[in-house]
């Protein structure tokens, strides 16, 4: 595979040819790929193809055994990046309340703290609450919240509305697309295609044993022939025009 | 008895800190496995004529590091490994100490305790290591705090991880050894496990559990200790059994916590 080229104006992220090793097995191998500054972009692909590798490869949770990831800021400022996992087995003994926690992993006062909740609309009243006697999607808003207080320049999301319900998932959504125009840049693990041919500028597809310039077997060309492509190719043109634009990582 | 109460004190401050990070990362068996694993430094001790609890904290420390090391690694079953080190240790322990002829009154001692035998200068050691350990508490707490919910987020965060876990590891390590001397190797895990066990029950923040894990630690210590005196009972087995005593406390506390007792369940919302 040809190396690529891209550029940092452009792009936030970029990955050239990533391979990465997991419990001695290969997830990626010589993957590349960039998220385009100031977009939401969705990663998407089956079970097992490498989501939540790639995003904690890029995030420096996991290493990579070869090729190079480049962080690129505007004003030489170092990026701040936001994280908010698929789920999170808080431990059951450690007694931590939703206030203690926003402290901890935000650093916030008492007033910050309830301005963040009231953004992803988390009751106050939970407040005095240990994280342990919530539900899963309370739990989802708390991550995110404490994740929106650090103003983050990038923000990943691993599967953010596994858990919510659906008046619940449509404020979340309100409130990623809202943060996406104060100009954060926001990758998203996704299995929804209704959701990524609505809002994606820009969609990294992963497959598993085949190519994607193979043809018919990609999943993300089958879902998306469904829905509106053509926008994100228009807005979102591949690097080498050779997967329509919008599916060039071939994990083979 | 004044030394007793200061040792005692010292070590449940010290071990009650540790354990409100190692019981909620279910380690709580560590403290078993590396108590029994330094009996073989205390029986090296004994056969080459130095300071048997220095063999034992060297080697605690070295057991602390591995265990660190390997924790992060989650095909490796962290409660299958201190189990060979605790059978590790103590095999080495009873085979060197054939070596060793006559009888062997010290080995009693570090299996069971014995607090009356504490001096001024294990006193100052235990300071200087309480010390130490509060400092580093001190600095390390909020990593220590976001590593125990969840690592990944304290490398997204920029905190140094593995600084917390090695201090967490070979620090819980050293102080159950500094703890030998009062409550012996087979009951020194009581001090790391209970108190945090029970104020897990009774607290409802992480705040109130971190202070009442001190209460209780403490209270267990000083109340255990008084016990002995005034029964005649050997003293670590006393602290014990008071901790045993308080968790069945606070479990069945929070038992009836949780559920909705007769005078709640007569009064209906209408009333």
């Amino acid at each position: 595979m040809t190396s690529k080229v891209f550029s940092s104006q452009a792009n936030i992220i970029e990955c050239e040819e990533i391979t990465v090793i997991r419990d001695n097995k290969e997830i990626l191998c010589a993957a590349s790929c960039c998220v385009p500054r100031n977009s939401l972009t969705f990663l998407v692909g089956e079970n097992g193809t490498g989501k939540t590798t790639l995003v904690q490869t890029m995030l420096g949770i996991l290493p990579q055994r070869e090729g190079k990831i480049s962080v690129h800021s505007l004003n030489r400022e170092k990026v701040n990046i936001g994280y908010v996992p698929q789920s999170i087995e808080f431990p059951k003994q450690l007694q931590l309340t939703v206030a203690e926690y926003l402290r901890y992993v935000s650093n916030l006062d008492t007033e910050d703290i309830q301005n963040s909740l009231g953004i992803v609309d988390f009751p106050l009243s939970h407040l005095p609450k240990t994280i342990n006697q919530l539900s899963g999607g309370q739990r989802q808003k708390l991550l995110l919240a404490a994740e929106l207080s650090r103003k983050p320049d990038i923000l990943f999301l691993d599967e953010p509305l596994s858990n919510v319900d659906d008046t619940g998932e449509k404020h979340i959504l309100d409130v990623i697309l809202e943060i996406k125009n104060k100009g954060v840049t926001i990758i998203l693990i996704t299995h929804d295609w209704q959701m990524v041919s609505t809002y994606a500028d820009h969609v990294i597809c992963l497959n598993k044993n085949f190519l994607c310039e193979q043809g018919t077997s990609c999943i993300c060309k089958n879902s998306l022939s469904k829905v509106n492509i053509k926008q994100i190719q228009k807005i979102t043109p591949d690097p080498l025009n050779t997967h329509d634009g919008y599916c060039y990582i071939e994990n083979v | 008895m004044q030394r007793a109460l200061i040792g005692a004190v010292l070590l449940a401050v010290i071990l009650g800190f540790f354990g409100v990070f190692m019981v909620p990362r279910k380690l709580s068996f560590m403290a078993d496995g590396i108590a029994h694993a330094s009996l073989f430094g205390i029986a090296v001790g004994l056969l080459v004529g130095g300071m048997p609890l220095l063999w034992a904290i060297g080697l605690a420390a070295i057991l602390g590091c591995f265990l660190a090391k390997i924790s992060d690694n989650e095909s490796i079953p962290m409660d299958a490994v201190i189990g060979i080190c605790l059978v590790g240790g103590m095999s080495g322990a009873l085979i060197t100490m054939t070596f060793i002829p006559g009888y062997k009154p010290e080995l009693f001692s570090y299996l069971f305790g014995s607090i009356l035998g504490i001096g001024w200068d294990d006193i100052y050691i235990l300071g200087v290591l309480t010390a130490i350990t509060l400092v580093m508490f001190k600095m390390q707490w909020r990593t220590l705090v976001i590593t125990t919910i969840h690592n990944d987020l304290s490398k997204v965060l920029g905190l140094k991880a593995n600084t917390a876990k090695y201090f967490l590891f070979i620090g819980t390590s050293i102080a159950l050894i500094g703890g030998v001397k009062l409550l012996g190797v087979i009951l020194i895990s009581a001090l790391l496990v209970i108190p945090y066990s029970s104020a897990s029950l009774i607290g409802k923040s992480l705040k109130s559990c971190v202070i009442l894990t001190q209460i209780i630690a403490i209270t267990g210590t000083i109340a255990g200790i008084f016990i002995s005196y005034i029964f005649d009972f050997p003293t670590g087995p006393a602290i014990g059994l008071f901790l045993v005593t308080i968790y069945i406390l606070a479990a069945t506390y929070a038992k009836i916590r949780a559920q909705p007792i007769w005078w709640k369940s007569q009064h209906t919302p209408l009333d």
